[in-house]
């Protein structure tokens, strides 16, 4: 029984059976490798495929159904095969009249009869040879020297090389038929990635689903591996399963490669039934074994005797091995014709299969990576299950909520496991409504997807302050001390299902229905008048202005005062029914200038925190992660308002600032903060500041010594007279009212300000 | 160097001669070739023709024209071209001098031991 199928040839529908279609394809790609080299190599196939197809029709004509394996065989005897024409248009040495055992090999074989010598094709060198010219010709085709090459095949094939030289001599030689009705294919039929688990499967006489298993078995391990950690943080196998997963999993995915590199596809018929062959039991193994032993003791036996032979005898017996040897070496130049004749192809191929191998190993990565990741945001999902209340807002979109979970995320894991195991059983579905069913429920859960996230940014459209004046008494001391105060609700710091809420988070704490936001923000502006004033701005958002304001309003964040300390909360509550609507809180401070203020460490802990120094202009909450780099303000220090923004008590004029008048403390710090650079020099920025030092100190020193030197020269009266020049030469700010002092450090700090100019510029 | 290879570098010598011999008597069609020189019992496969048959008209000794045929694609007929007759004339002449030298040689060799029939492995 065999199949028939109708094939377009040279333009004509041809029935033929299956398999002579094989052999004709077979036989068609051997042509066109034999004339591979050849200028009308096109035309030549052409004319041939021509005149097959009109051996073909006649046939045809002659009332066959259809054309057979013997109509094949005849026509290729007919135009003859690659090896005949080697014979009649006369191939190169060594590489015709041979006995070829099949197909395959015929068609892989056929030296050049035309073609140029030279790279582009593989030849062993005629003319720098060795052995036998093959490292000069490999060299040559891969165009680099031939002894590097040589050292290279040495080194790398040395012991081989040994070991085959050693056989070649033990193993006697005969004419063999091929034995082995058996051989390993990869399966094209029955193939998920290259047909590797399916040709191993028919090769061992095994359920298709078990090679496979085992090279799919540390996949399913990390699979399952997976979801378990996604469900259970700090999930573990323990010690063996990572020996599964880890080196066994390497270990099969390289003999997968292998596998697939070395092993043929069997694309033809033959090869097929070759693939499945006959049963390999234990017996046919044993017997095999039995007779080659037999064979092999034999061989050694006398070869032992041909060498105790005597010189004469020696003499005849060297001869006759080499010419052994000689047809030894012949007959293995005309098997590896065809070896080398793939070797060509062979390294694009095994480069090919490489690049392969490599693309489905990054894509079975990223394929598991996704998994996993679906898998964490299933059950993350589940696990924020609470957090949705806070969020979602009505039947609809915690529907939608819903459907996104599980349509959307859930379905392509549940379609995923379930192609893995189809793959791996072998079953092929008949119908596809299953990929249907998945393709619709996923695109439901697309569009839940979509709609949820609409729904859900609109509710975030509109953002409305709610901006409110706290009344605070005017602390006695000058010094106003912002804190933060305990809260007393009641929250799962830390863990809790697994899910941690760091510093990271605006949310610091949460409950069944009640979630801590902490988007504070603390702002420090300088007062228009001269007492402290407390802002609170709550800002809220929703849907439309009359929702945000709502959201505004609710927010609960009371501000408590103790003499000087005014205690900000720790964060505002949302309750399920107020929703997270990213609520924030902007608490501004009006600092008086003159006077100090505290603000402790614990303010830090909001989410945002900065310090405006700059005089107001209108409200703004931005995300400042990094406020630490940006802004250069301590925690529990003592700040004071000057003219030009907070200021650092400790970096000030002490002494002035202890004389209490209140104009000269604000001219006195004015001059000191110019030199200490352009408002925000703080002491934080190291790098400034030392090179600043530096030139500052180098600066001091030479006045210093120019100093002394008119000292020496000229009298006191004269000096003062000096003196000023010298503080003119090189103050351009020069102040007036220091003119005629002749201290010498204060006139070193004059003499600083240019200096300041330039580290400015 | 083998019997076959010497056998087959001799008969390739020949090949394009005889087939362009065949070609000189009128158009002709590859298989018909093919069966005139087994006629002439002188074997040859339709594989070894047609890229010889395609050199030759690449070399502009042949040229050809398409015939509709009922059994079939059309077929292509080869004919020679004037450049491909100054070839075959120049052969002829090559082919009757080697056949008179061979002949003369052989021969000659006549009474000697017959050597060139030897495998030269052996």
């Amino acid at each position: 029984m065999k199949k028939i199928i109708n094939i377009n040839f040279q333009g004509r529908v041809i029935p033929i059976e299956e398999t002579a279609y094989d052999t004709l394809k077979q036989y068609v790609e051997s042509l066109r490798r034999y004339f591979s080299n050849e200028d009308g190599r096109d035309e030549i196939i052409n004319d041939i495929e021509s005149r097959i197809a009109e051996l073909f029709s006649e046939r045809l004509k002659r009332g066959t159904a259809c054309i057979t394996d013997d109509d094949v065989s005849a026509v290729i005897a007919s135009i003859g095969r690659p090896q005949d024409f080697e014979e009649q248009d006369g191939g190169p040495e060594g590489a015709s009249g041979t006995n070829y055992q099949n197909a395959q090999q015929q068609a892989a074989a056929g030296p050049a009869s035309y073609s140029n010598v030279g790279r582009g094709r593989l030849y062993r060198n005629a003319d720098d040879k060795i052995v036998g010219g093959v490292c000069s010709g490999l060299a040559n085709y891969l165009g680099i020297d031939p002894v590097i090459m040589r050292i290279l095949f040495v080194i790398l094939i040395g012991a081989l090389f040994w070991i085959y030289i050693l056989l070649w001599i033990i193993v006697p030689s005969q004419s063999l038929q091929t034995n082995i009705t058996k051989r390993l294919y990869r399966n094209p039929d029955d193939k998920v990635i290259a047909g590797v688990c399916g040709g191993l499967a028919s090769y061992f006489n095994l359920e298709r689903w078990v090679p496979r298993l085992v090279f799919a078995l540390p996949l399913i391990i990390g699979l399952i591996s997976t979801s378990m950690n996604a469900i259970w943080w700090n999930w573990d196998f323990g010690f063996a399963p990572r020996i599964i997963t880890g080196s066994l999993g390497s270990t099969l995915f390289i003999t997968y490669i292998i596998l697939w590199i070395a092993v043929p596809y069997a694309s033809t018929a033959s090869e097929k039934l070759e693939m499945r062959g006959e049963k390999v039991d234990l017996n046919s193994i044993r017997d095999t074994v039995k007779v080659d032993l037999e064979n092999f003791k034999s061989k050694t036996e006398k070869w032992g005797q041909e060498v105790k032979q005597t010189a004469q005898q020696f003499g005849t017996n060297a001869a006759a091995f080499g010419q052994a040897a000689g047809q030894h070496a012949k007959s293995f130049a005309t098997e590896a014709a065809p070896i080398a004749r793939r070797a060509g192809s062979g390294v694009g191929n095994v480069i090919g299969i490489l690049f392969k191998a490599f693309f489905l190993f990054i894509a079975g990565i990223i394929a598991l990576s996704l998994f996993g990741v679906l898998i964490a945001l299933l059950f993350g999902g589940m696990a924020t299950f609470p957090l949705k209340n806070f969020v979602l807002e009505g039947t609809g979109q915690n529907l939608l909520g819903w459907g996104t979970l599980i349509l959307f995320l859930g379905v392509p894991l549940v379609a995923l496991i379930t192609w893995l195991i189809r793959r791996i059983m072998g079953v092929r579905s008949g119908n596809h409504y299953l990929g249907y069913i998945f393709s619709t429920l996923w695109v439901i859960g697309l569009l839940c997807c979509i709609f949820l996230i609409a729904t859900f940014s609109s509710n975030f459209k509109t953002r409305i302050p709610v901006e409110d004046q706290v009344n605070i008494l005017q602390p006695a001391s000058n010094k106003l001390i912002v804190g933060v105060k305990n809260s007393h609700l009641e929250y799962y710091h830390g863990d809790w299902f697994g899910l941690r809420f760091n510093d990271e988070l605006p949310i610091y704490g949460m409950n069944m229905d009640t979630l801590m936001l902490n988007t504070i923000s603390v702002k420090v502006y300088k007062s228009k008048d001269s007492s402290y004033h407390l802002t609170r701005v709550r800002l809220g958002r929703g849907n439309n202005r009359e929702a945000a304001r709502s959201t505004a309003e609710k927010i609960q964040f009371n501000i408590e005062q103790k003499d000087s300390l005014i205690l900000l909360p720790e964060g505002f509550p949302i309750s399920t029914g107020d929703k997270f609507r990213n609520q924030q809180v902007l608490i501004a401070i009006d600092v008086p200038v003159g006077k100090r203020i505290v603000i402790e460490d614990a303010v830090n802990r909001y989410s945002w925190f900065d310090v405006n120094v700059n005089n107001r202009r209108g409200w703004n909450i931005e995300f400042n992660d990094y406020r630490d780099d940006s802004y250069s303000w301590n925690g529990n220090t003592e700040y004071i308002m000057t003219p030009d923004g907070l200021k650092k008590v400790k970096d000030l004029d002490q002494v002035e600032l202890k004389k209490g008048h209140f104009k000269l403390l604000i001219d006195e710090s004015n001059g000191k903060i110019e030199l200490e650079g352009d408002g925000e020099g703080e002491n934080k920025n190291d790098k400034y500041h030392y090179r600043y030092k530096q030139i500052e100190d180098s600066i001091k020193e030479k006045a210093k010594d120019k100093l002394r030197d008119e000292i020496r020269l000229k009298d006191s009266i004269e000096r003062e007279k000096k003196l000023k020049e010298v503080i003119k030469s090189t103050t351009q700010n020069k102040d007036r009212t220091n003119e005629g002092t002749e201290d010498e450090t204060l006139s070193g700090s004059h003499l600083f300000s240019p200096v300041l100019c330039f580290v400015q510029i | 160097m083998n019997i076959e290879n010497t056998q087959s570098q001799m008969r390739k010598g020949i090949l394009e001669f005889c087939i362009l011999s065949v070609i000189r008597r009128g158009e002709a069609y590859p298989s018909d070739i093919v069966e005139e020189m087994k006629g002439a019992n002188l074997n040859i496969f339709e594989g070894t023709l047609y890229p010889l048959l395609t050199r030759l008209k690449n070399a502009d000794m042949l040229t050809y024209r398409w015939v509709e045929s009922n059994s079939g694609p059309p077929r292509k007929y080869f004919s020679l071209t004037d450049k491909g007759k100054a070839f075959y004339d120049e052969l002829e002449a090559t082919w009757i001098e080697l056949a008179n030298a061979v002949n003369t040689l052989a021969k000659k060799t006549d009474s000697m031991p017959d050597t060139t029939n030897q495998n030269p492995s052996f």
